[in-house]
């Protein structure tokens, strides 16, 4: 008896979530309501990660490709192992919105097992040019990287800043200081480890509160950590009171935007490459930071801070 | 599978259980903080609710205010004392970072079991049972002392017991505050891809609170067996 109750329950629950699935999908494959789209150049399927400075970027993408003629679907995901899976991009997803060093070491962990050292660097070029080989086979072309770059980012309280006289990285060389950062830093050379080796900061202790979070804000700001992690395209840490450190030495791998294509799709649909790359040009590490915080703070629509963003720049 | 070879290769590794930093370091951490926690509750919640069963009455009230420690998840009331400028996360001697928020926490989500089993333990105390107390001549606290609570004393048990076994288990959540115990294991393990280390730290506290569930049930039938006052009732009062 219990079990077969429980059972229909878990029936009854299963057919929900698939009727509210299948919801879902008929939502995101209906093309947008088609008011300008001048001629059709076909359909065009984008993916991509869901928070909010992916979700502004894809935006960007679906309304200028759909301005361009094409009849976009969007279905943005929680994470690159879902959009990246088998008939995914870059067959079933034709464009999907990149960062360059992230989906470069991915593909390389995905090749090579994922205990294989990151072939990642600084440098956006360097980056692609490594990871070249790994592109033509997965069948991937990208376009030009953005010079607006979201890499970790390392801030202090603006009053430690101002008593130690920090504006890099490497001016904590040799200090004693506590940690605050998401709980996969550890021995990270983009994090802990590099902060450890590459800059011979004294890491005393990691605290585990979190990417750019709350807990992380509130332990730097209260003193009781000296570092925070967040990002470089982190809006709001001025205005939280504290400053980021500049990343002098290069610890974190290249992570300018960039539009990934299926080549296949690219060779068909050549135009859009000149209506991505016109995108790229146009963003900054700073701009992307102030619609981040319209998005995270202020609690905008991604679509409606991507639309201003792309009349502001006068794209549409 | 890879996983949980992966695990037991985590768990047989001294390394990891020593040092401050040690899984036995978290083990004792957890447990102090798990039997602190308890004896809070004990401490404000089962005078209370005996006093309260004794008198058969305002139990509806406290039961439910009490339920509040359910209602709200144990992870909200520890986010917004860790938020708040007391408690916050300061350290807190050896219950270590937010170990004050992470108390209180834990001694809210214990109290319900202890006083809802406290409160009916002594409320359902047969009528004639008190009343031939009474009859006898006993005072009010006599027949709180020597009657109501020996027979209520296996229900309060088992709520104690449920309590710390739930506390136990709950405890693991400090880690999502960076404080003390076990809980970080698995946060660890889950954060940097290493499933065997977060499944072997699941598996520490899964067993722990099995120990910790053998003890108190001995422990609770140690203390419900009253020859003296069962024996008696036992025969003659058959409701």
């Amino acid at each position: 008896m219990q079990f077969r109750r429980l059972l229909a329950t878990g029936l009854a629950a299963g057919a929900l979530l698939l009727t509210a699935a299948c919801a879902g999908d008929d939502l995101n494959s209906n093309p947008s309501d088609g008011s300008s789209s001048p001629t059709a150049k076909g359909s065009l399927t984008i993916s991509g990660q869901d928070w909010y400075e992916a979700a502004i970027v894809a935006n960007m993408y679906k309304e200028l490709l759909t301005a361009s003629g094409y009849d976009v679907s969007m279905t943005l995901v929680g994470t690159r192992d879902i959009y990246m899976a088998k008939g995914q991009f870059p067959s079933g997803v034709d464009v999907v919105p990149e960062y360059v060093g992230g989906l470069i070491d991915f593909l390389n962990a995905q090749a090579n097992g994922s205990e294989v050292e990151p072939i990642s660097s600084a440098d956006a070029a360097a980056t692609i040019a490594a990871g070249q080989s790994l592109l033509d086979a997965k069948g991937i072309t990208l376009l030009d990287p953005s010079t607006a770059t979201d890499t970790n980012a390392f801030f202090v309280s603006k009053e430690y800043a101002a008593a130690n006289g920090l504006a890099n990285l490497s001016d904590l060389a040799g200090k004693d200081v506590v940690l605050a950062a998401a709980p996969d830093c550890k021995g990270r050379s983009d994090c802990e480890g590099g902060l450890k080796d590459t800059y011979g900061i004294n890491i005393t202790k990691l605290l585990p509160l979190g990417f750019a979070s709350e807990q992380t804000y509130q332990s730097v700001l209260d003193g009781e950590s000296q570092l925070g992690e967040t990002q470089t395209t982190d809006g709001t840490v001025d205005a939280q009171g504290a400053v980021l450190l500049a990343d002098d030495k290069g610890i974190q791998p290249a992570g300018n935007l960039v539009p990934a294509v299926s080549t296949e799709f690219l060779a068909a649909h050549p135009d859009v490459a000149d209506t991505l790359n016109a995108l790229m040009a146009a963003l900054t590490t700073e701009k992307l930071a102030e619609l981040n915080a319209k998005v995270s703070v202020d609690r905008a629509k991604p679509e409606d801070v991507a639309h201003a963003f792309l009349v502001e720049a006068g794209l549409v | 599978m890879k996983v949980l070879q992966q695990a037991w290769a985590y768990l047989t590794d001294g390394s990891h259980w020593s040092g401050t930093e040690g899984m036995g370091a978290l083990l004792g951490q957890q447990l102090l903080i798990t039997v602190t926690a308890l004896a809070l509750a004990l401490l404000v919640g089962l005078p209370v609710a005996l006093w309260l069963g004794h008198l058969g009455r305002g139990g509806f009230a406290a039961i439910n205010i009490s339920n509040i420690g359910r209602a709200i998840p144990t992870f909200a009331l520890l986010a917004l004392l860790v938020t708040a400028d007391w408690p916050g996360t300061a350290e807190f001697g050896p219950y270590g970072r937010a170990g004050l928020a992470t108390l209180l926490a834990l001694t809210a989500f214990a109290l319900p079991p202890i006083i809802t089993n406290a409160y009916v333990a002594v409320d359902e105390v047969a009528d004639d049972v008190k009343e031939s107390a009474r009859g006898m001549g006993m005072t009010a606290f006599q027949l709180f002392r020597r009657v109501e609570l020996p027979l209520a004393l296996p229900l309060v048990a088992s709520g104690i017991r449920v309590a710390l076994v739930q506390v136990w288990a709950t405890a693991t959540i400090a880690a999502l505050v960076a404080g003390p115990g076990l809980g970080r294991v698995i946060t660890d393990g889950f954060a940097n891809t290493d499933y065997g280390k977060g499944i072997a730290g699941a598996m520490v506290v899964a067993a722990v609170a099995l120990v910790l569930e053998l003890v108190a049930a001995a422990v609770q039938a140690a203390v419900s067996q009253q020859p003296d006052t069962r024996g008696r009732l036992a025969t003659g009062h058959r409701r």
